[in-house]
């Protein structure tokens, strides 16, 4: 039997200088020149799950509690959790290798069904304004803390993970897939002034890493 | 001026977020003894009130919550915070 090849819904125009596969994607590990920052990432091969049940506070991802408030977050030991509403929440697995999808009615894999990708670095956020009239910079909002609403015009859940007053920082960003490469050329094209770039995975882990206090 | 509403999980955001729902009619009437006069009254016939109204609302392009809030017909505002909120 032929092995299957899973595609990212997103496409750069920049060719990758390294890649692996991983679980049947092309992951691209660094690009040639990938600048001083900003950067955006695809990260469509990371693991998502969706977990739905009427007494949610009762379940435990990977052994993590559940924030109790709606755009809450919890990210750690690579697992990020956002609480979206009464009885749903979002897992995102950041790390190199994801836990099985746990034996629950409750949980649905979504990720070949969304774009996933990283918007970080210096100035990100003013590429983010050009882009939503969310308010990413929210003083109320602690990171890491979740946002859902129109980006591009296009319903997103958006995870704030840092943010400084100098507009610098990052998040996380996932939608439709059929979405994934207008999302792409519009993002690009607002961080041209910015010189936003396409990044790897190493630098985004090298990033995940920095705000989980792994190095 | 344009619309904002105060969605119960989002916080106040833009009007074109949201989808319209209607009126609330207040619960579905029982099904026992329900005539059909009185079960299309239910279903189509509104009041269309000339004030403070109060609706349905669905986030439609951010948590997918439905929600009932007060807005205000003749000026198009959000006249009191969702009924969640209180």
């Amino acid at each position: 039997m032929a092995d299957i090849r899973r595609q990212s819904p997103m496409r750069f125009n920049t060719g990758p200088c390294r890649t692996e596969v991983r679980d049947n994607w092309t992951v691209t590990l660094a690009y040639d020149d990938e600048g001083d920052g900003p950067w955006l990432t695809d990260l469509a091969h990371k693991i998502r799950w969706d977990l739905q049940d009427g007494n949610i506070d009762a379940v435990k991802p990977s052994g993590l509690t559940i924030p109790a408030s709606p755009g809450r977050c919890t990210l750690a030991g690579g697992t990020l959790i956002n609480r979206m509403n009464g009885t749903q929440a979002s897992i995102y697995h950041l790390g190199a290798k994801a836990p099985a999808l746990p034996d629950f009615a409750g949980y649905t894999d979504v990720s070949e069904s969304m774009v996933f990708l990283a918007l970080f670095g210096p100035g990100v956020f003013y590429i983010a304004e050009k882009l939503t009239n969310l308010d990413f910079m929210d003083p109320a909002g602690k990171a890491p803390f979740l946002l859902q609403g129109p980006f591009c015009h296009i319903p997103c859940q958006i995870v704030i993970l840092e943010k400084t007053p100098d507009g610098s920082g990052g998040f996380l960003l996932t939608c439709s897939r059929g979405y994934g490469d207008s999302m792409v050329a519009a993002i690009l094209k607002a961080g041209a002034e910015f010189n936003l770039r396409p990044a790897g995975e190493n630098r985004f882990d090298t990033w995940i890493s920095c705000l989980s206090g792994e190095i | 001026m344009a619309l904002t509403l105060t969605c119960p999980i989002c916080g106040k955001r833009n009007g074109y977020e949201f989808r319209f729902g209607g009126e609330d009619k207040g619960p579905r009437p029982p099904e026992e003894g329900l005539t059909p006069g009185a079960w299309c009254d239910y279903v189509h016939m509104n009041n269309c009130t000339a004030g403070v109204q109060k609706e349905w609302w669905f986030h439609r392009d951010g948590c997918g919550s439905w929600f009932t809030t007060w807005r205000d017909t003749t000026r198009n505002l959000e006249a009191e915070p969702p009924e969640a909120n209180k």
